[in-house]
């Protein structure tokens, strides 16, 4: 009978691991890049991510089946970020919002002459930043800012889908994203002008000008 | 008296960010959607921003997990596994 048990037992364990990597391998790339993003390192975001794993699988009796297992494994990520990293750097977060508009970009690259130059303005300037680029720019965020951004821009989830994930009221949510946008397009543009990228398509030929040659 | 079955350019850019997420009631949705169809100057605001948005997306979902990770979040979960079986 004890035998019996145990070999059920066993079974049963065995074949919980097996739908929780079921469930969980095809999340991986996600939550390596989303863990990238807020711990900012890529050994810390191994790391994480093996935490995560970790804990989630030891408290995989509480997930009910047929919910979002990605939202419960990324609040689980989530909260692993927040207990392991955040009291090492209580930042105080003091972001000058005012001094970053609404439009950001759209303003800048306007007043840079950049949108008599092109038709999509946008697209000829993200084309310009590389992957780094924009990673950098996401990494400059306030971690409150960034935990929100990246969430946001790694999945698509909606606004209470994250205030879920992070346990914050959905205004929360709503204003981090919106403020977090802004400071993100003055990282782009910021990194932009170091590059030389907006100097070399301020120089660029006017839309319309007849081309030489 | 602001016409209520129409939204102002004013109206549609502070619903911006909402409106490119999905975020607005299917109402607010829907003037938003009419004033940007009919407006070059909030138009050209909305298609910028998208597209900024869109690329930025693309770009940091562009990342996969580095070679061996899988079978350290394998061993992870034979060691939560050891230590306290569900």
């Amino acid at each position: 009978m004890v035998s019996g048990e145990s070999a059920t037992g066993t079974a049963g364990r065995a074949g919980s691991a097996a739908s929780f990597e079921g469930l969980l391998t095809p999340l991986l790339d996600a939550a390596y890049g989303t863990a990238l993003r807020l711990t900012r390192n890529a050994a810390d975001a191994e790391d994480l991510v093996q935490e995560a794993a970790y804990h989630a699988y030891r408290g995989f009796g509480s997930f009910e089946p047929g919910t979002n297992f990605k939202a419960w494994f990324f609040r689980i990520l989530t909260n692993a970020f927040y207990s392991k990293y955040r009291k090492r750097k209580r930042e105080g977060t003091q972001v000058d919002l005012d001094d970053t508009p609404e439009l950001y970009l759209y303003c800048q690259t306007q007043a840079a002459g950049l949108h008599s130059r092109s038709e999509d303005p946008a697209t000829a300037l993200m084309d310009q930043l590389d992957q780094d680029a924009v990673a950098r720019a996401i990494d400059s965020l306030p971690e409150e800012y960034r935990v929100v951004a990246t969430l946001y821009f790694m999945q698509d989830y909606q606004y209470q889908e994250i205030a879920d994930i992070l346990s914050v009221p959905v205004g929360t949510v709503r204003s981090r994203l919106h403020r977090g946008r802004r400071l993100l397009q003055k990282a782009l543009w910021t990194i932009a002008e170091e590059r030389g990228i907006i100097a070399r398509m301020a120089a660029g030929p006017e839309r319309g000008g007849v081309e030489n040659g | 008296m602001a016409d209520l079955d129409r939204f102002t350019c004013e109206e549609v850019f502070r619903r911006l960010d909402d409106y490119l997420d999905r975020e607005l009631s299917t109402e607010e949705m829907r003037l938003v959607r009419e004033h940007i169809a009919t407006c070059a100057a909030c138009a050209a605001e909305h298609r910028f921003e998208q597209r900024v948005l869109e690329d930025v997306k693309d770009k940091l979902r562009r990342i996969a997990m580095p070679a061996g990770l899988l079978d350290k979040v394998h061993a992870a979960i034979l060691r939560a596994q050891a230590e306290a079986p569900p």
